[in-house]
């Protein structure tokens, strides 16, 4: 059975729901982020987990509890907030023992948890200094040590990365993620940021305008996304309309460029249009790796991205962008270059009738 | 800056200072001349051994504490229950706030004495009603105060940080906000007793002792003493204010450098 359940939960905001019909297992031990473009409903969500909202429709269940309607400090559960939300007037130590004083542990207790605690995020030579005097991302372990001193059942993590420089966002979604899967304990994490999900999760929430638009772990969120949403949000995407020649075999004709897909095509003809996905590292020069398909095409535009260089190619009359990883030795083409490019029948995902 | 700009930002501060400063410094010179040909603190010594004075005085010092703790018990949770949770009344409260402003205290007190004056609320002898008046009176300097520190710090995360810790709402606001609104709540805790202090009409009309309608008596009855008292007023108010800059000075950097 699973230990966070959110079943047909909704919350209407005046007129608009900012989420509907929101239903998620989570299992104890899981790391799950909500991933999606801001106003998607995924902060909403978590608050109402936390207990600073009230779904307007649903229940919500934490290990076996209804605490749907639960105020928020009866729920036992851990947060982390984008801002910090440190405790300005108590320093490092007392920040992370409030939580222990404020249940009436035994003060000998308190001190040994929070040696514990801080002991965890590496900031023992800080137990002393106040908020102000910290970096960012020494505010935000704090912050996670606070949240965890408590032995949450759920740990719940708004956007904690977001106001972080980029190197101190990875090292710390690494630190939060060896964390909890040391203490196993069960996570949500929201955030926009898809390398940030599909890097920390155990599995992902893509959401749309208040609504679930897949679950799934990411690989299959990356691979195999379900949504013409979930494909053009989680990594880059080359889309374009092409119509089905032969739906057995799987042929598409774009432009008159003939290839071949291995996504099934149950319930389309002969002559029906489809839009079709292909991401840019499906693709490669054919003289590199034929695989099942290989198109004439001319190169449009190269930018050097640093680990990887994208080039623009034409094929037909649509423009795609095609990955391939930076090295010293790579020999690339030049603009105006009339080559190959193969992609496997695989990399061609089906997306929606056009 | 050009150099004359420079000259006539120098002039109309010595003009604005000698403005202010001047009638202070007569009324000082004129407050050390109660002994015939020698200047003396004698005005000075007579106010202080004035048994009328020490009551006045201390009357006021009471009802000034009064007022400080009912407006910080009243204001602060209004404040805050506004920022967090009705910041949609913010516009009308405020203005409710500024109304002490805007009607004469004398208006008000004999809206107080007629309203409490008859059954089936006869308080108006009570000194509760000149507390609950100050209070009023002080309103728009308490509030303000404490509306300016709530917004220095993000009273909505930490409610809500110090909730998911298990925090009820008596914890938050006395663990939490508090602590960290407290240089604001000194400001209008200083100003408010300033303003006690000096305050005439609701003493005079409740017929309560106070250090105003004392300073009054005594500006119709004896020449020396009133601009000694005066001077005194001056110094407690000034008191009152460095009080607040020293105090907020040291914390300043530990706020601003916690966002």
């Amino acid at each position: 059975m699973a230990y966070l359940t959110l079943s047909n939960v909704s919350k209407q905001f005046a007129d608009s729901y900012a989420v509907q019909d929101f239903n998620l297992d989570v299992d104890k031990g899981e790391f799950v982020s909500f991933l999606g473009p801001s106003g998607c409903g995924k902060t909403t969500t978590l608050r109402m987990i936390a207990g600073f909202e009230i779904p307007t429709d649903g229940k919500i269940t934490l290990g076996g509890r209804d605490i749907t309607n639960d105020p928020p400090n009866q729920r036992n559960v851990g947060m982390v907030f984008q801002a910090y939300a440190l405790f300005p007037n108590m320093t490092v130590t007392q920040n992370i023992g409030f939580g222990l004083r404020v249940r009436k542990e035994k003060e000998s207790d308190v001190k040994d948890r929070v040696k514990e605690m801080i002991n965890l995020i590496s900031l023992e030579k800080h137990a002393n200094k106040y908020p102000y005097q910290l970096s960012g991302g020494q505010q935000q372990r704090v912050s996670l040590a606070r949240a965890l001193a408590i032995r949450p059942n759920v740990l719940l993590l708004d956007e904690p990365l977001s106001a972080l420089d980029a190197k101190i966002r990875v090292s710390l979604r690494a630190e939060i993620r060896a964390i909890q899967k040391r203490l196993g304990i069960t996570a949500v994490f929201v955030t926009h940021d898809q390398e940030e999900a599909l890097s920390i999760s155990d599995r992902i929430v893509v959401m749309y305008e208040g609504k679930v638009e897949q679950v799934g772990t990411p690989f299959e969120i990356y691979n195999f996304p379900k949504t013409q949403f979930v494909a053009n949000f989680v990594g880059s995407l080359n889309t374009a309309v092409a119509e089905i020649t032969d739906p057995e075999k799987g042929l598409l004709s774009m432009d008159g460029v003939q290839f071949i897909a291995a996504e099934k095509m149950d319930g389309l003809k002969k002559g029906d249009k489809v839009r079709i996905a292909i991401r840019p590292e499906r693709f490669s020069f054919a003289s590199e790796q034929k695989k099942a398909n290989v198109v004439d095409c001319t190169i449009e535009n190269i930018t050097f991205l640093g680990s990887v260089v994208r080039i623009q190619v034409l094929i037909g009359n649509t423009k795609f962008n095609m990955d391939t990883f930076n090295n010293p030795f790579l020999e690339l083409p030049k603009i105006g270059d009339k080559t190959q490019v193969t992609f496997s029948r695989q990399a061609v995902l089906i997306l929606s009738p056009a | 800056m050009k150099r004359g700009g420079v000259i006539w930002s120098w002039i109309w501060t010595i003009l604005g200072i000698l403005y202010f400063f001047l009638p202070l410094l007569a009324t000082f010179m004129f407050s050390l001349r109660a002994k015939l040909g020698v200047l003396s603190f004698k005005a000075y010594e007579n106010v202080f051994i004035d048994p009328q004075f020490i009551t006045s005085f201390s009357a006021s010092f009471i009802w000034a504490i009064f007022t400080i703790i009912v407006g910080v018990l009243i204001f602060v949770p209004t404040a805050y229950w506004v920022r967090l949770r009705v910041p949609q009344f913010r516009a009308p409260v405020e203005f409710i706030t500024l109304l002490p402003f805007v009607i004469p205290a004398i208006v008000y007190v004999f809206g107080l004495v007629r309203t409490y004056s008859q059954p089936p609320l006869l308080i108006v002898d009570s000194p509760a009603l000149l507390v609950a008046g100050y209070a009023v009176l002080s309103m728009p300097y308490m509030y303000r105060a404490v509306d300016t520190g709530l917004r220095s710090i993000d009273v909505q995360t930490l409610t809500e940080a110090a909730q998911s810790l298990g925090a009820s709402w008596g914890t938050v606001l006395f663990r939490i906000i508090l602590p960290n609104i407290r240089i604001a709540i000194l400001s209008g805790a200083f100003l408010s007793f300033a303003i006690v202090m000096g305050e005439y009409v609701l003493a005079q009309y409740l017929a309560k002792p106070a250090f105003a309608p004392y300073l009054s008596l005594l500006i119709q009855n004896k020449a020396y003493e009133p601009a000694a008292l005066s001077v005194l007023s001056f110094a407690l108010t000034w008191a009152c204010l460095g009080i607040i800059q020293i105090v907020g000075r040291g914390q300043q950097g530990q706020f601003a450098g916690g966002h």
